[in-house]
């Protein structure tokens, strides 16, 4: 059952991400982009991490999606016929063959080394409190080191912003 | 894999008393959403404003004269939408058009999945949680879940093909945006508190009548109630909708049923702030001053499992009659305050309620420190 | 034009109080609470078994309940039938001169015994303004303004065209008209 549903979370995802670099209008490609990561999500609470699977629904499906949607809407982008140049071919091209190698590299390295031995979940695997604890004491320097990047991220967006009014 | 169905299949005898609570449950939450408040509320809303602006309101579709208080009006109401031209206006983007009041209805429905309406009782041998899904995320889910539904708004604006549906869209968009960063932080004050986003752990923690969140975290509740009308898209903060500026905002180009699922979700949205208020806020399914033990002890002369079938019913309803009396708050405050301005709106949210959020998290702290 | 006039300070300076906006809200809140709860203990005490009047909500469930009218209403103009089954109407043509929009024509006649008598007597209703002046003109008390509001138009203006049969109403249905009318509070007795 819960090999079911894995399989038909996982094909959707891939379904989904396909179809978002494929489509044309961008808003549709939003929406796909948001299904993507509905399935994600769907994946983390089948492997236990619930916390993590609520967040990328609240976070990323619900408030940064949210966000793309709107500069979408705001600058009325809206499909365009144009024609690929030449050199553009090329350039994916060359882009979808690095991709591929890349991701034959990463194969190949599964394949050949030894994976770490799963170990069992306990019952509080993936909760509140342990992802807290975790994230309060273990990583307490990475944490607060990614908050106050993001902290000069959100001045610099502000300063940048204010330049222009 | 044929194998691991059989196996999940056979699990199935076991399983089935909770199977049953489940599915007794899921359709009783069912029930009482689509059945009770999403017809009812539309009637309250009519009646409500009308006595308290001096009027008599809807009362004159009759059946062999009777009208019943102008009950029928639900019916009528559900005839003209269902037999009404379903308008899709040229240049829409139609897939989207159709898709948006599904994604607006469906999460104001789920929503209540994890909000607990009656205690945890031992029914013949069986142990049942009077809640459809005890998440230990709790109320995270309620948020990711509201989250979703904006997007009911903002595609519906934006596949109308409408300058004010594309506002309404946009306004939605934004004033979401502002107000769930700002609900998320109110909330925090009570997670601390409690120790616990389980909202099921929230509950019975509030037993005490003075361990009820309103009097642990009253700053906390205002700022969160403020939110939540805001979440809710109704009058003081209604600019996605404003009838003055924008016809009806985003559902501008919606008519007959997608109007009344755009109708409807804003009728569940209200009773699932009511029902997060009441469990976080209000103590849940607890009577003042009156224990779960007390209460089985009153009902004890009907045998031990009719006393617990007793006190879940007694749980349940107090828990229904404390939501609809919220409701009747949320009306109350709709009908008495005009509409912010868009500037007002996004003034609250960041440079008021946010800052407050914060020190209130900082109080809360603070004090618990202190008394531990 | 001179005179006094105040300048009105549109730009309110709101108190802290005010600013604060939560003590307003729960004031607004109250006010309208308390107008709910009025109106629903006196719309449930007039539903079992009060009076209509017992509701504090002025609007009334119109064709269910007709409104009490004042005595000074003007309705559709009437002739009067005295109670010995004659036209008061003498046909002295005074209230055909008074009306404003003339809608009111009298050919006039004479019974056996010698007293006069309207003929014909047509008032056209969708010509009327209701404005009473012929009950002013008249000096028999023969034409009244009644209290009749309802049904006074038709798809058709011939259908408002009243003959004298359809505007003769008995003298005893408009005793209090009669009545307000021999107060004389109207012009022609203040001159």
């Amino acid at each position: 059952m819960e090999l079911l549903i894995f399989y038909g979370l996982g094909l959707l995802a891939l379904f989904a991400a396909a179809a978002m670099i494929m489509v044309r209008q961008p808003v549709t490609s939003a929406l796909l982009l948001i299904l993507n990561m509905f399935c994600l999500s769907g994946l983390y609470a089948m492997l236990g991490a619930h916390l993590i699977a609520i967040l990328q629904l609240l976070v990323y499906a619900g408030a940064i999606m949210v966000l793309v949607l709107f500069v979408i809407m705001l600058l009325n982008l809206r499909e365009k016929k144009g024609i690929v140049s030449k050199h553009q071919i090329a350039l994916q091209t060359a882009g979808v063959a690095v991709f591929g190698v890349f991701m034959a590299v990463i194969a190949a390295r599964l394949h050949t080394s030894q994976l770490p031995n799963p170990k069992a979940v306990t019952a509080s695997f993936g909760t509140v409190g342990a992802v807290g604890r975790v994230l309060f004491t273990d990583y307490i320097l990475p944490f607060e080191i990614a908050s106050i990047l993001l902290l000069a991220a959100i001045v610099g967006a502000v300063i940048l912003a204010k330049s222009k009014v | 894999m044929g194998n691991v169905i059989m196996a999940d299949l056979a699990r199935i005898p076991e399983l089935l008393p909770s199977i049953i609570e489940m599915v007794a449950k899921v359709v009783f939450i069912f029930t009482m959403n689509m059945g009770v408040f999403a017809p009812l509320l539309g009637w309250v809303e009519r009646k409500q404003s009308a006595l308290m602006q001096d009027r008599i309101g809807a009362n004159r579709a009759d059946i062999l004269g009777i009208t019943a208080f102008g009950l029928l009006h639900t019916l009528t109401d559900a005839i003209k939408l269902l037999t009404k031209e379903d308008f899709i206006p040229r240049g829409a983007d139609k897939p989207l058009h159709y898709l948006a009041p599904f994604i607006a209805v469906v999460p104001a429905l789920i929503a209540f999945a994890v909000i607990p309406f009656g205690g945890q009782y031992v029914l013949w041998g069986h142990k049942t949680n009077l809640v459809i899904a005890d998440l230990d995320v709790g109320i995270l889910f309620v948020f990711a879940v509201a989250s979703i539904s904006t997007y009911g708004s903002v595609i519906a604006g934006w596949a109308s093909n409408n300058n004010w549906s594309l506002l309404g869209g946009i306004r939605v968009g934004a004033q979401m945006l502002s107000y769930e960063v700002a609900m998320g932080l109110t909330l925090v004050g009570v997670f601390m508190v409690y120790g616990s986003l389980r909202m099921t752990d929230i509950g019975v923690a509030q037993e005490n009548f003075f361990h009820w969140g309103i009097f642990l975290q009253p700053l906390g509740f205002i700022l969160f109630i403020t939110c939540a009308l805001a979440e809710n898209k109704r009058t003081p903060f209604d600019i996605p909708e404003a009838e003055a500026e924008l016809v009806a905002g985003y559902f501008t180009e919606y008519s007959g049923l997608k109007f009344a699922m755009f109708w409807m979700a804003e009728f569940l949205e209200m009773v699932t702030i009511s029902g997060v208020l009441v469990a976080l806020f209000f103590g849940g399914w607890q009577i003042p001053f009156v224990t779960h033990e007390g209460l089985v002890k009153f009902f004890g002369f009907l045998g031990s499992n009719f006393a617990q079938v007793a006190v879940m019913v007694v749980h349940v309803t107090v828990f229904w009659v404390k939501v609809l009396g919220w409701i009747f708050l949320l009306m109350l405050i709709r009908w008495t305050l005009p509409r912010f301005r868009y500037d007002q709106v996004m003034e609250l949210g960041w440079k008021i309620i946010l800052p407050l959020a914060l020190v209130n998290i900082f109080i809360t702290g603070a004090v618990m420190l202190m008394v531990m | 034009m001179s005179g006094t006039y105040r300048k009105v300070d549109r730009n309110v300076t709101l108190t802290l109080w005010e600013r604060l906006y939560l003590p307003e809200v729960i004031r607004g809140v109250t006010i309208t609470t308390r107008h709910f709860f009025v109106n629903f203990l006196s719309v449930t005490k007039a539903y079992f078994g009060g009076k209509p009047s017992d509701r504090k909500i002025m609007t009334i469930y119109y064709p269910d309940e007709k409104p009490v009218l004042p005595e000074a209403y003007r309705g559709k103009p009437v002739l009067v039938l005295g109670s010995d089954g004659r036209g008061k109407c003498v046909a002295c043509g005074l209230c055909e001169v008074a009306c404003p929009p003339k809608c009111i024509s009298i050919v006039g006649g004479m019974r056996e015994d010698g007293t006069r008598r309207p003929v014909t007597y047509k008032l056209n209703g969708a010509v009327c303004i209701f404005c009473g002046l012929c009950e002013e003109a008249c000096p028999e008390e023969a034409i009244v303004m009644s209290d009749r509001y309802e049904g006074l138009s038709e798809y058709d203006r011939k259908l408002m065209v009243y003959d004298k049969e359809a505007l003769l109403v008995p003298e005893e249905k408009l005793g209090k008209r009669l009545d307000y009318i021999r107060r004389r509070m109207f012009g022609k007795w203040n001159y």
